[in-house]
């Protein structure tokens, strides 16, 4: 492809936005009943991608209120869920089969019709969809095989697979989505579930609040989507995206009204509120107050990146503002940067790799926002492999002992019997996140770095310099973690709770502690997710000629034609140049290189600290005490929002009741009803109870009215 | 029937307002309770006279019917108002009004 | 049918006033459930190609010097209301079964002539019928909260009563003052009529903009306390806090839908040119209801009270998806009332369940109670996650077409004076409604358990004299059978809003259109000499700049208003 060829003008886009299937037609002229025809019908059974997850969510629901059920003894439900999720992926695999390169629609059922208002229960399929569906109904099935032996024994044993059924259903709606009123369903419902699981032990407070927590700031983020989607109503009189993007086609920055490019930023809130970015990122570290599967599942593999997935499917919108993308690039760099600082100074295993999704996820946003939808869902892909694998293996070390999760109380794992297949997983889990050589994370994070360097925008060299940053401090942490547990002197403390109610056999104290190895489900899955986490980057090399496999697909997806078309138009090509003139030139095969080195670095940095030399770190961290206390304390961003924003809510809450209602209004209430009182109370007086007193007044009044008769004959009037 | 001239009239309202004011005086300055309701009983009457012979007057009807019907309601009402003066004697054994005197503001 | 339907009631009333106490409960619910009974056959009757038209009409000519009539009959808005009504009380009187033990003969009594009040506001086609009706309400529900109440109740029944009272001898004088306009009009030739179309219609077509200002004053006077907006609202967490469960449970699920229903069959119909012009003031306060309430939600330590202010936040979506003049507005305004009425009400009575157990609504005294009584926990999240509009339930299609209508009023494609800014700072309250109600999850349901304090008994004490705390008992059949059916209308109506949303379309839709029209008339009779058959030249921005000068009319027409702007079309 060359420079040229890849240069439409913009209000040629509309050959773009118009779905695959209808590019052979050739014809941007389409009506809108024309798109509906190009738009093939999609397989009915695709309807089954969300049906199983929810049969399977309402058969262990109905265990849950068996009262007979007894979940210490009994697997049914995990294996109920697993089942179903499990024909949910082979559906989804033989729907992806179908869509190929195309772009087909399926029509469920009429939901909500109001006016011109029509949202059907209906779903879009395109290759985008295919890669979220692979990703989503894949990783759940190997995570609910995962937590069928890792919840085992818990009071809540059905509950949870019932949470994690629903979840699976309303993720499969949000990636199927038709029209935004239906994505918004699955975009809340996962943010139910998110709430939900995150609060399964609801016995301690601090899950309860966490959950509150992430439900609140994603209902901020959801806000705004809500705001976006009337707008986009409002303005384009549709919600379904066929027709939508059929609206779209044409448009460009110029020729649109203000009020449309205001969309992108509403949504774009929503998105950052689901995928935790800066400045509502807070709930995710919280979050990892749910059993780990769900941190493994929801939030990190699926749910947090829905948000990249929204910006992804509705990136038509974005291009109509020249100031959305960039900022979403922004956002993303900062949050990438500032969560992986965070992350450096967490001693808690699971919130280390909760910042670490954080960061991640910024990647993503960065990706996106430099018009490289393709690397942002590419690093989606592969990260939910890695991370779920980092995520589960500390599940496991979690299970093992009792809770623990500190890393300066656990050592040298890789010893301890048992424990290898878990220590060889987690260190492709870390090599992948810090984006070791041919491991899948490092293809898919240098797709969105070179591309930072390649497409000309506000400050978007700058914004690659702090994604390589970034990427350093990512391989530090990460190796920290892995060589602070799994490598070094043997030693270990067991935590001081058991997720099983009465699991006596681990015992309490330290010295009879025996650590609980993980079974073969465990194992089972953490190989396959290894596998994944090692391999699944080549998805994106091989199997087609521009990134691949995966290239082929985004590329024929509905929205990122639009962003790589916008990313040419800058002459931003990486490849093009390239080939032109030679490796320099190309970023992105410079940056493989580039970002090689600076992975090893940081694992070597990490190395000498943390295994070879662990008094050093502590000394270095003695001697820039306040920025560690900083870090620790991350950034004190939570205490700031409590005292800025939650405290002057709740005490608007207390004025208006205690001054507002109370006083004020009550007052006047009673001040309305105090005035009758009062004149009352002056003639009350005249009620003496004596019968000749009411007589006298009867006949004084007698007599008034006869003098006014009389008054009345003599003026005249009749 | 004849109607009435305006003299006669006259006299017919001369003694309906001397049974009234003799009914008010009576309920005014009396505090026996069954003279006090007896005095209403005369204004009553008083008003009634004075309506049948308007009635005559206008050789109207209406004045005969109302008559009757004040007649009725006065012969239904005694009988309550007695059966009252009865419960009130029961309760404090004395018929003056004065006694009753709980309804003071 | 509909004269059964008010009867059933009634007669259900009496007999179960006559009845031995033993079997009055029992009988309340046949009668209420023999009364769901003809609603459906009503509701199957029904001719759903014309749900605009006023159908199964009936009248008996009750006082014909003044032209009053006892007429009834329901357009689809009314039927669905009156679904609501009689599938709530049933539940409602099932869910008060053991929660009242004495004089309880008379406490069923009176959910009875209740419900008959209540129906008879939606069936009424006459103003009187209609304004009789509406006030009668308030003389069952001052017993239910004065004489089975908790300690609060005297005060709580005084102000519920003559709070809304006063607010609504104003409406009465709203009403009579059109009725009089009629029958003093070339229109009414001296007849005097309280028919509500015929008033209808003559206030939209006949009065002034300032004289449908006045109308509608009144109106909102009543309607707006019983509805209730901003600042008449505190005598609503007043009454629900005092209230027995099955009058917090009538007052949030229908009572204050009488409220809504009243703005929706008066206010907006018989002054289309008023509302528009008035419609940003009453937007704000609905808005300032929606945060207000919210935050002084989210600050509740007794349980009711929290709900009591949720009505008032929630409401005030609906009021304004009502008042944007959109038809989708519209829409999600009537199916917020049915939305409202089914979760609100069913988190009443599954706070009920729980007062009957631990005698008190301090949230304080609550905590884990999912892990005791997991049955009654999950209804509970259920309940509290459609009031809070999760997609999927009931309470989101309401919320979001009313934020939706309210955010497309008056883009030019659509009528109303509203806009984005209102939907959006409305939105708001979506995040504080997640947050009061998320905390009252969490205080309540969630957390170290709590066992109820055995040394506290309510006033209904039943001799149960614990020694040692016991657990309380998860949620019984009974109880499980008066929450499921709500459950159902839940999902049902969240997922298939059709069910809703189809039938109430063509008197909403009827209504939108006879507003524009309204307007349209009345730019044209600004405009000299253009007759009001032709389409405007100004549109709806033009009627509303010029709805406040409209001195001058009033001046020459003097209480017959339109008649020379008729005149002076009919010349042409």
């Amino acid at each position: 492809m060359t420079l040229e060829s890849m240069q439409p003008m913009l209000s040629e886009l509309s050959v773009l936005l118009v779905p695959a299937t209808a590019h052979g037609g050739g014809a941007a002229s389409h009506g809108a009943a024309a798109v509906s025809e190009a738009i093939a019908a999609g397989p009915w059974f695709a309807m089954f991608i969300p049906l199983f997850p929810l049969l399977a969510a309402v058969v262990c629901g109905l265990f849950a209120f068996t009262r007979r059920y007894d979940p210490k003894r009994s697997k049914i439900p995990g294996w109920c869920c697993v089942l179903g999720l499990l024909l949910s992926f082979v559906t989804s695999v033989a729907v992806i089969s179908r869509i190929g390169h195309d772009t087909l629609q399926v029509t469920i059922f009429e939901w909500i019709a109001s006016g011109s208002l029509q949202a059907d229960f209906a779903f879009y399929l395109d290759p985008l969809t295919s890669i979220m569906l692979l990703v989503v109904t894949g990783i759940s099935t190997l995570v609910a095989l995962y937590a069928s032996e890792y919840m085992s024994g818990d009071r809540g044993y059905a509950r949870f697979f019932a949470f994690i059924g629903m979840f699976v259903f309303a993720m499969t709606c949000l990636i199927l989505a038709d029209n935004l009123v239906l994505l918004y369903l699955g975009w809340e419902g996962v943010g139910l579930c998110s709430y939900l699981l995150i609060g399964f032990y609801y016995e301690k407070p601090s899950a309860v609040a966490a959950a509150k927590k992430a439900f609140i700031v994603n209902r901020i983020g959801d806000l705004g989507f809500a705001l976006g989607i009337m707008l986009t109503y409002m303005e384009f009189g549709t919600v379904e995206f066929a027709p939508l993007f059929q609206a779209l086609s044409g448009h460009s920055p110029e020729s649109v009204s203000g009020s449309v490019q205001i969309i992108p930023f509403l949504l774009m809130l929503g998105a950052f509120g689901k995928s935790a970015q800066l400045p509502l990122y807070v709930w995710l570290p919280d979050a990892m107050e749910g059993p780990t599967p769900v941190s493994a599942l929801i939030h990190a593999a699926t749910m947090v990146t829905a948000g990249v997935y929204m910006i992804a499917r509705l990136a038509p919108l974005f291009v109509l503002s020249p100031y959305a993308l960039p900022t979403v690039a922004w956002i993303g760099g900062l949050t990438a940067l500032f969560a992986a600082t965070i992350g450096m100074a967490q001693y808690d295993m699971k919130r280390i790799f909760a910042y670490s999704t954080v960061s991640q996820l910024g990647y993503m946003f960065m990706g996106i926002g430099v018009l490289s939808a393709t690397g942002a869902v590419f690093h989606l892909f592969t990260h939910a492999f890695f991370k779920a694998l980092l995520f589960l293996g500390s599940g496991a070390v979690m299970h093992g002992f009792a809770g623990q999760l500190d890393i300066r109380r656990i050592s040298g794992l890789r010893k301890v019997k048992g424990w290898g297949v878990v220590t060889w997983t987690m260190l492709v889990g870390c090599l992948a996140l810090a984006g070791f050589p041919f491991l899948s994370g490092f293809f898919s994070k240098d797709t969105i770095l070179a591309q930072a360097f390649v497409t000309p925008g506000y400050g978007f060299t700058i914004l690659g310099f702090m994604g390589l940053f970034t990427a350093l401090l990512t391989a530090y942490y990460t190796f920290r973690l892995f060589f602070r547990v799994f490598l070094g002197p043997q030693r270990y403390e067991p935590g001081d709770e058991h997720h099983a109610d009465d699991d006596g056999g681990h015992g309490h104290e330290a010295e009879h502690f025996h650590p609980h190895a993980p079974g073969w489900a465990i194992n089972l899955v953490l190989t396959i997710l290894a596998l994944g986490a090692a391999f699944s980057g080549y998805v994106g090399v091989f199997g087609g000629e521009e990134h691949g496999w995966f290239g082929g697909m985004m590329h024929a997806s509905t929205g990122n034609a639009v962003t790589e078309s916008l990313a040419a138009s800058h002459g931003a090509d990486g490849h093009a140049a390239g080939e032109a003139a030679g490796f320099w030139a190309d970023p992105h095969k410079w940056m493989m290189a580039v970002s090689a080195v600076i992975g090893l670095v940081g694992i070597l940095i990490a190395w000498y600290f943390h295994l070879l030399n662990r008094q050093a770190a502590d000394r270095l961290k003695e001697r820039v005490r306040p920025i560690a206390v900083l870090l620790e304390n991350k950034w004190y961003v939570d205490e700031g929002y409590d005292i800025l924003i939650r405290k002057p809510l709740r005490m608007a809450g207390y004025v208006f009741y205690l001054i507002g209602d109370t006083i004020i209004i009550n007052g006047l209430v009673a001040l309305g009803g105090a005035i009758p009182r009062l004149i009352g109370s002056t003639i009350k007086p005249m009620q003496r109870g004596i019968l000749h007193g009411y007589g006298l007044g009867m006949a004084a009044g007698l007599c008034a009215v006869l003098a006014i008769m009389w008054w009345l004959i003599q003026v005249g009037v009749t | 029937m004849q109607p009435i001239s305006i003299i006669s009239l006259n006299a017919y309202l001369l003694v309906s307002a001397v049974l009234f004011a003799l009914g008010l005086i009576g309920f005014l300055t009396r505090r026996n309770l069954i003279i006090m309701f007896l005095c209403t009983e005369l204004m009553f009457q008083a008003a009634a006279i004075a309506m049948i012979a308007f009635g005559a007057y206008h050789m109207d009807i209406q004045g005969q019917v109302f008559l009757i019907f004040v007649l009725t309601v006065a012969a239904a009402e005694a009988a309550l108002a007695l059966a009252l003066v009865v419960a009130l004697y029961r309760r404090r054994n004395s018929l003056d009004a004065e006694v009753w005197s709980e309804m003071s503001g | 049918m509909l004269l059964a339907l008010l009867l059933i009631p009634l007669v259900t009333a009496i007999a179960v006033a006559a009845a031995p106490e033993k079997q009055a409960r029992a009988l309340a619910l046949c009668g209420t459930l023999v009364g769901l009974l003809l609603s459906i056959v009503i509701a199957v009757q029904f001719n759903y190609q014309d749900a605009g038209l006023m159908q199964m009409p009936m009248s008996i000519a009750w006082y014909d010097t003044f032209g009053l009539n006892l007429s009834l009959g329901i357009d689809s808005i009314s039927l669905v209301l009156i679904l609501l009504t009689t599938f709530l009380l049933p539940l409602t009187i099932l869910g008060s079964f053991t929660a009242v033990t004495q004089r309880a003969k008379e406490f069923f009594a009176w959910l009875c002539i209740l419900e008959a009040a209540m129906l008879g506001v939606f069936a009424a086609r006459d103003l009187i019928v209609f304004y009789v009706c509406f006030e009668f309400t308030l003389i069952p529900m001052y017993f239910l909260i004065a004489v089975y109440g908790s300690a609060n109740r005297a005060k709580a029944s005084i102000w519920f009563f003559l709070y809304t009272f006063t607010g609504s001898i104003i409406t009465l004088a709203g009403l009579v003052y059109v009725a009089w306009a009629y029958q003093m009009s070339p229109e009414g030739t001296g007849n005097w009529t309280f028919d509500i179309a015929t008033l209808t219609a003559f206030c939209s077509e006949h009065m002034t903009a300032a004289q449908q200002g006045w109308v509608l004053l009144a109106l909102c006077c009543g309607f707006a306390v019983k509805v209730p907006l901003f600042p008449v609202h505190t005598w609503l967490p007043l009454a629900h806090t005092e209230a027995p469960t099955a009058g917090s449970v009538v007052l949030a699920a229908v009572l204050l839908k009488l409220g809504t229903y009243g703005l929706f069959r008066f206010a907006v119909p018989m002054c289309p040119l008023a509302i528009t012009t008035y419609a940003p003031l009453l937007a704000v306060l609905c808005i300032i209801g929606i945060l207000y309430g919210a935050l002084i939600c989210w600050v509740q330590t007794d349980v009711k009270k929290l709900i009591a202010y949720s009505s008032v936040s929630h409401l005030g979506f609906c009021v304004l998806g009502l008042i944007a003049l959109t038809s989708i507005g519209i829409s999600g305004s009537v199916a917020y009332m049915i939305n409202h009425g089914l979760s609100t009400g069913a988190l009443f009575l599954c706070i009920g369940m729980i007062y009957e157990r631990y005698h008190t609504r301090a949230m304080d005294d609550y905590s884990g109670l999912a892990k005791v009584m997991p049955v009654w926990a999950t209804f509970t999240v259920f309940f509290i996650l459609s009031s809070v509009g999760l997609p999927g339930l009931n309470g989101f299609i309401g919320e979001f077409l009313c934020l939706v209508g309210t955010f497309i009023s008056g883009d030019g494609a659509n009528p109303g004076t509203l806009g984005p800014m209102y939907a959006a700072i409305a939105g708001f309250g979506m995040i504080l409604a997640a947050i009061y109600l998320l905390y009252l999850a969490g205080r309540v349901l969630f957390g170290p358990l709590k066992l109820p304090d055995t040394h506290h008994h309510g006033h209904d004490d039943k001799g149960d004299d614990h020694a040692a705390p016991t657990l309380p008992q998860d949620l019984t059949g009974r109880e499980v059978l008066v929450l499921v059916p709500i459950a159902v209308a839940c999902i049902v109506l969240g997922v298939k809003p059709g069910v809703l949303l189809a039938p109430i379309a063509a008197p909403i839709e009827q209504m939108v259109s006879a507003v524009s029209e309204a307007h349209t008339r009345h730019a044209a009779l600004l405009i000299d000499g253009a007759p009001p058959g032709l389409p405007p030249a100004e549109d709806d921005e033009a009627a509303l700049a010029s709805a406040e000068p409209m001195s001058r009319d009033i001046d020459t027409t003097d209480n017959r208003p339109s008649e020379l702007g008729r005149k002076e079309g009919l010349g042409q």
